[in-house]
């Protein structure tokens, strides 16, 4: 600790709070440059949907994790106020007059409102206690609405739902947005404005409460702070954000079915939340970008990719529950210490076994769904650019050699690994 | 000397079982008072009964003469009574600065407020820090709660409790389970914190008690069976018979 001295250790509290004062520029300005010039990169019209998607489920995401990560709220039922908020938007889109006066680009405001108004009525009983209770009644409420979506078949359109057109709002500046890319930037301009929004709520009194009550909700009310009514506003606003979300869904795909209201998409947002990591701001935007892409370009490869994302998510929730944030933000206190790139071998040869292991076990998993689905006669399959019969014994062979070579040459070198990661968390010079 | 938390005939039961059994009590402004008696004796009860956590069955509790029946934690707080927790009670996963920032909020009138960013208001970041300061937690300043020792924790509640500016603060046991050394450290800092203000506490080391309290009460089976200064209640042959008498030979 003897290279310490050069700073004044009486003084941490003066060193510490000109860094926390500002708030962080940098990664909003670089990801402001990114949404600009991303579809420069990428031109192809696939690829511009995904980034679209991509986007919205970031907005929802972040919004989930208003409550998740920020106010300790557990939601099953969070997708009714998106959906919501896009089935409004959608209806606006269908009242002629009225839409043709609003500019498409302010059309997510309303979605906004409206997921704000159904948060503020199921908030108002709902927020009273965290933990099961809420989760309890937050399940019961996202059943109940996705129930009405065949019921209240004048809002929700039964069971093919409600499509409108976008095109017939007042033209902004002279766009329409009949082009996919014009939407993009609609949706971009949005995800700034939201994330934004989203991180400075985060900063204020308000959210740092959600905090404390998240944390401690007993020691809140000894500070003042009803527990109830904090996890109310964070509720309200939450369902705000999820209503933009909705609104762009509706903007974006011009429909809303059922499907945008019901437990599985309620559940994959909570996924996609957890995945990318609940504790940190930019967890849920990791999140939502890995999702969108294995959702979008596995699903074109396998027909199993759902179950893939499951082990993916069992595995993050057993031994990463901090998400791909916190295995991120594991390598900080090494990337201080400037040993980071002693970490790149050992990683390389555990991390790529495993890879290896992976793709083995993989191949194996769709062998055998090839092996017992395909319809009869059909012995020609495909994997990794290679078509082999899968009722022979060779490819077989090849996969198990892969999957036990790769897991068992990973398996050898983790305990490298961990010295190498006990090596550069260690400052030099002190002793293990 | 006007009354700064009065009790009258304050009663609780948890069904049949009556915890609290009639107390009347009247503690002045800028007194240091120590609640003591044996384990079970109802303290902590007493505590909870005064700061809202549990609704009282019969009596009334009064704080600078408005009552406090049917009132939530957060309002009694907001009418300035801070508590600490028997066991520690803090924001485990938040940052120490933090911890105390978020006690100075509402009082600071920041209420729920959510259009001005906490870390520009140069009002709550120095108030946290001079809080810090008071409590020697300066050099701990951005590490999470969690992860401070046990008696810089027991620190930082009493920050927590303090930092609201609150004039009636009542400590529930806050040298439980610490060291010679941490609980005169503990003791000095409670005496400098709470300098001018008014101090409940419950306590079981009758060191801590005698150096500290103007005031004493001795609660045992749910009532009061003495009050007075330190040199009284050590002279009362009830309370000696009751509970003190083995507890000060020890010492």
């Amino acid at each position: 600790m003897t290279d310490q001295s050069t700073t004044d250790p009486t003084k941490p509290a003066q060193r510490m709070r000109a860094g926390s004062m500002a708030i962080p520029l940098l990664p909003w300005c670089v990801a402001a440059v990114l949404l600009l010039v991303l579809p420069f990169i990428f031109t192809a019209n696939s690829a511009i949907t995904i980034m679209n998607q991509m986007a919205i489920t970031i907005i929802f995401a972040l919004a989930y994790n208003m409550l998740l990560g920020q106010g300790g709220m557990l939601s099953f039922g969070h997708a009714v106020y998106a959906g919501v908020g896009g089935f409004a938007c959608v209806h606006i889109m269908n009242m002629d007059d009225f839409f043709a006066s609003i500019p498409l680009p302010l059309l997510p405001i309303f979605g906004g409102l409206m997921g704000m108004g159904l948060a503020t009525i199921v908030g108002s009983f709902s927020t009273r206690k965290a933990g099961t209770v809420f989760a309890m009644i937050s399940l019961g409420v996202g059943e109940l609405i996705a129930a009405c979506s065949v019921i209240i078949v004048a809002f929700f359109g039964g069971e093919e739902g409600i499509s409108g057109d976008r095109t017939y709002g007042m033209p902004f500046f002279g766009v329409e947005f009949l082009q996919q890319i014009e939407v993009y930037y609609l949706i971009a301009v949005w995800l700034m404005i939201s994330a934004a929004l989203m991180y400075l709520y985060s900063r204020t009194p308000l959210g740092r409460m959600a905090n404390a009550v998240r944390d401690n909700p007993e020691r809140a009310e000894f500070l003042g702070y009803s527990a109830r009514w904090v996890r109310f506003y964070s509720f309200v606003a939450s369902g705000f954000f999820a209503g933009i979300a909705g609104a762009l869904f509706a903007i974006n795909y011009e429909i809303l079915t059922e499907e945008n209201l019901n437990t599985t998409q309620s559940g994959i947002i909570l996924l996609v939340t957890f995945l990318g990591g609940v504790g940190f701001f930019f967890g849920p935007i990791l999140g939502a970008i890995v999702f969108t892409l294995v959702q979008t370009v596995l699903s074109l490869q396998t027909e199993l990719w759902a179950f893939y994302l499951g082990i993916v998510f069992v595995v993050t929730v057993m031994f990463f529950p901090g998400g791909l944030a916190g295995i991120i933000m594991m390598h900080v206190p090494a990337m201080r210490l400037g040993k980071l790139g002693r970490l790149g071998v050992p990683y390389l040869k555990t991390l790529g076994a495993g890879m290896i292991g992976c793709f083995g076990a993989a191949a194996l998993i769709e062998m055998t769904f090839h092996f017992r689905h395909a319809s009869t006669g059909d012995h020609e399959m495909t994997i990794y650019w290679t078509t082999f019969d899968s009722h022979t014994v060779l490819p077989w062979i090849i996969a198990i050699a892969f999957t036990v070579f790769g897991f068992g040459v990973a398996r050898r070198t983790a305990p490298d690994l961990v010295d190498a990661w006990n090596d550069a968390n260690t400052p030099n010079g002190a002793t293990q | 000397m006007s009354a700064a938390l009065e009790l009258d005939g304050l009663k609780k039961s948890f069904g049949q079982t009556e915890i609290i059994r009639g107390v009347d009590l009247s503690i002045g402004k800028g007194e240091r008072h120590a609640i003591i008696g044996p384990n079970g004796a109802g303290k902590s009860t007493l505590f909870n009964l005064i700061t809202g956590r549990f609704p009282q069955t019969a009596g009334a509790i009064r704080l600078h003469g408005q009552d406090l029946a049917g009132k939530a934690p957060y309002e009694i707080n907001r009418m300035g009574l801070s508590r600490s927790f028997q066991i520690t009670n803090i924001f485990p996963k938040m940052t120490v600065f933090e911890n105390v920032r978020c006690s100075l909020l509402w009082s600071m009138g920041y209420r729920y407020n959510f259009w001005s960013v906490v870390s520009r208001s140069r009002a709550l970041t120095e108030g946290a820090d001079s809080i810090l300061e008071q409590i020697n937690l300066t050099a701990r300043r951005d590490l999470p709660a969690g992860v401070l020792s046990y008696a810089e924790q027991r620190a930082l509640e009493i920050g927590i409790t303090i930092a609201g500016g609150a004039d009636v603060i009542m400590l529930d046991e806050p040298t439980a389970g610490m060291s010679h050394s941490e609980t005169d450290y503990i003791v000095d800092l409670i005496r400098t914190v709470t300098t001018g203000k008014t101090l409940v506490m419950v306590e079981h080391d009758m060191g801590v008690v005698f150096g500290l309290a103007d005031q004493i009460s001795v609660l045992v089976y749910g009532e009061i069976i003495a009050t007075g200064t330190p040199e009284d209640v050590r002279a009362n042959p009830k309370v000696q018979e009751a509970y003190l008498g083995e507890a000060l030979e020890t010492h």
